[in-house]
């Protein structure tokens, strides 16, 4: 059973940190460029995050994050650049379609706030263990109900993916088209998904029966079998980060 | 009122907390089907929308969080912000099948396009603020480079763009999760509904 | 002193009209091994629900009557409650596990977890467990990697570990391949031999006969026999209630085997006793 949790188990200082403190760090490296609004600054905490995650080796699983969204720049830097109205410098022509200096520059910003979100959740996602994530917010008042929804859904979802083959194949066997045209491909989707979706949900009922058997509506504060993760330099590194956003707010009202 | 009440009600029964992991591989079976069979839908909201006809809004509206959350953690942390559109997916699905839209067909595409509407006036200004208002979708992209190229404001291009990718996949995957709801037996999906409470027999 | 004492007990499911359980009055002794039979739908998994407080608190529907256990009324009572002092198991080992842990000793913490049992507490009861039920060296495995032998008996250790004093049990070994049947049923066989009080619903009659204190024959939502084993058994009509007796029966009856009273036999040793104490009649 593979995970599908983006987790990767290696012990490094950027998985020492606690996920509160990883957080804090998400927040700001995020707020900040957006608050100064100055491009430079947003290809820095990009950086920074890039340079954390490396040494945290973790960039191998960061490549499909990245190659996921690398379409969606693509077409965001040629819309924005040869597309929007009103701009005037032209810097080079391919076929009819010109580009714009203004356009290209607006483009590039929008690029380096996405790559900065993305790599600052990816930071977090890509060092921390989802159990320890649910479990700190859970001490911190979240609900178990809901923690209990977040975590299960890293086991269900690669449980349905491989019933999702056995009924593909069988479908299949049976004689159900999946290719040719969009009207027959469309057709093979309701006999394909249904029998997993069905499936799954009448085993629903059980295990929420077997949950109640094991108090899940208990209302006590609980326990945790797993320790809670320490981080020896918690408190430096959070006002480091708050100091940063600070200095980042008073650049931008000076 | 109490009508009202009960569709708002907030505390959830154990049921309805199990059906939201499954809601959301639900979703994520769709997206993965859609994608294999080269469809040009994501048909990534089935689970939603079905949680918000069996469990109300407030179901519908965690099933669909939780969902992004889920995306967020594991696909592209950067979709985690359209959280927000689908707990707007959720909440039209609990309240339209409230009020009875779930019973005939055309209820059921009426039933979809009001759940792109809702989807897509969210997502237009995460859009903008994500990609200058693209949805990376060709089709609907395509449509936002040409309105404008014609003048067009860009929240408008960007609500067309949304609109022309959200409609029929929100109208199939309400189809589909309304096929769904009508094979289970009542007495399965009856446990979701937390408005339920025991009487006494002598 | 009894353990549990039920009384005319009656329920109906929502949206149904006729009564699952229609009238039910028993008692059942602490440590006592109780088997339940009866055809589909005689109303097995309903009375299990009841017992164990998943009727009426998660089914809802309409409650007669009254079950208590340990003097606790069980329809007073909140689930997370009754769960310390009654368990149940269900047939699939699969949707039993929580989803939410990935490994075994997480799983068997669940249940603690949410009574907020500390920690050192936890890992003593998780170790008397994996022991009894023989699945130490499954400790750190991910739940859903075990066979299903394996996982029905993580199953009924994440039960164990909250101390119930009773553990219902419904058709546990129905899903499981012959080997994950054994595993379980001497696991089952363990649990009572420590003074447990077990219920539990089997087809395998064989095993009710080995096993069972008593056994209650179900139908139509009412009890028409709660019995020892040799004297349920011998009744006639056991077929047209939808229930085979165990082969050693069935075989001693077609011989007219039985004892001085008029009992079959139901166990391999019984029926070894009685052919042979006809053997030296001849
Ligand atoms: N969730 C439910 N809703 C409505 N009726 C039910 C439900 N579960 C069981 N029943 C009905 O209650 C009766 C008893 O069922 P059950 O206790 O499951 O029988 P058994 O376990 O002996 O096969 C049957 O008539 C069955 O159809
Ligand atoms: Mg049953």
């Amino acid at each position: 059973m593979t995970s599908i949790s983006l987790y990767v188990d290696k012990k490094s200082i950027v998985h020492d940190v606690d996920f509160l403190t990883k957080l804090i760090y998400c927040c700001v490296f995020i707020v900040a460029p957006i608050i100064t609004g100055a491009v430079i600054l947003g290809t820095f905490s990009f950086l920074v995050s890039l340079i954390l995650i490396i040494s945290a080796g973790a960039l191998k699983k960061l490549m499909p994050i990245a190659a996921l969204s690398l379409f969606v720049l693509l077409s965001v830097i040629i819309i924005q650049s040869a597309f929007i109205q009103g701009y005037h410098d032209v810097l080079f022509t391919i076929g009819p379609v010109h580009f714009y200096r203004e356009g290209l520059i607006h483009a590039s910003s929008i690029v380096v706030r996405f790559l900065d979100i993305l790599l600052a959740f990816s930071l977090i996602v890509l060092t921390t263990h989802p159990a320890d994530m649910v479990e700190t917010l859970q001490r911190k008042g979240l609900s178990h109900r809901i923690g209990y929804v977040i975590l299960s859904v890293f086991q269900i979802i690669p449980q349905m993916a491989q019933t999702m083959k056995t009924i593909s194949d069988a479908q299949r066997s049976r004689g159900l088209e999946t290719e040719g045209n969009i009207f027959i491909r469309a057709k093979a989707f309701l006999p394909l998904i249904g029998p997993v979706v069905i499936n799954s949900l009448i085993g629903t009922r059980e295990r929420a029966m077997a949950l109640e058997a094991r108090a899940f509506s208990a209302e006590v504060k609980h326990t945790y079998f797993r320790d809670e993760p320490v981080y020896r330099y918690k408190t430096p590194v959070r006002l480091i980060l708050l100091l940063l956003l600070i200095v980042s707010i008073a650049w931008r009202l000076l | 009122m109490s009508k009202a009440r009960n569709l708002w009600r907030v505390k959830l029964n154990t049921a309805s907390i199990v059906l939201i992991p499954a809601a959301v591989a639900i979703n994520y079976i769709g997206k993965l089907f859609a994608e294999a069979l080269k469809l040009p839908l994501w048909l990534d909201s089935i689970g939603t929308i079905f949680a918000g006809i069996v469990g109300g809004p407030v179901l519908g509206a965690l099933s669909g969080l939780i969902n992004n959350i889920i995306y967020g953690l594991t696909l592209s942390p950067a979709s985690a912000v359209y959280g927000i559109a689908s707990i707007g997916i959720g909440v039209a699905s609990g309240v339209l099948a409230h009020y009875g839209m779930v019973s005939k067909l055309w209820k059921v595409i009426v039933f979809g396009i009001i759940v792109a509407l809702v989807s897509s006036i969210i997502s237009v200004p995460l859009n903008y603020v994500y990609y200058g208002g693209q949805t990376g979708n060709i089709w609907g992209d395509a449509a936002f480079a040409f309105l404008n190229a014609h003048h067009v404001n860009v929240i408008l291009s960007s609500f067309v763009d949304n609109i022309l990718v959200d409609a029929p996949d929100k109208v199939v995957s309400a189809i589909v999760a309304f096929a769904v709801y009508r094979v289970l037996p009542k007495r399965l999906t009856i446990l979701f509904d937390n408005s339920q409470e025991t009487t006494t027999l002598d | 002193m009894s353990k549990i004492i039920v009384k005319s007990l009656k329920y109906k499911y929502p949206l149904t009209e006729a009564l699952a359980l229609n009238g039910l009055t028993f008692q059942i002794e602490r440590g006592e091994f109780i088997g339940i039979i009866g055809r589909n739908g005689a109303g097995k998994s309903t009375l299990c629900a009841a017992l164990s407080g998943l009727v009426p608190h998660f089914f809802k529907g309409a409650y007669g009557g009254s079950i208590l256990i340990d003097g606790i009324n069980v329809k007073e009572s909140k689930l997370s409650d009754i769960a310390r002092k009654v368990g149940i198991v269900f047939q699939n080992p699969f949707t039993q596990m929580t989803g939410a842990k990935d490994s075994v000793t997480e799983e068997l913490a669940f249940g603690m977890e949410n009574l907020a049992i500390p920690k050192t507490e936890m890992v003593r009861r998780i170790d008397d467990a994996l022991r009894l039920l023989e699945i130490e060296n499954l400790r750190d495995k991910n739940p859903f990697e075990l066979s299903g032998g394996q996982m029905q008996r993580v199953a009924i250790a994440s039960i164990l570990v909250m101390l119930p004093e009773v553990i219902v049990l419904d058709e546990p070994t129905s899903q499981l391949d012959p080997q994950g049947t054994e595993e379980v049923f001497k696991a089952i066989k363990r649990l009572s031999n420590q003074g447990m009080t077990i219920i539990m619903v089997e087809h395998k009659t064989e095993k009710i006969a080995e096993y069972a204190d008593r056994v209650m024959l179900l139908d139509q939502g009412q009890i028409v026999a709660f019995d020892p084993p040799a004297k349920l058994f011998s009744l006639s009509n056991l077929e047209e209630r939808g229930v085979r007796p165990p082969v050693f029966t069935r075989v001693a009856k077609g011989l007219d085997i039985h004892d001085q009273v008029g009992l079959y036999p139901v166990t391999l040793e019984s029926t070894v006793n009685e052919v042979q104490k006809v053997y030296e009649s001849h």
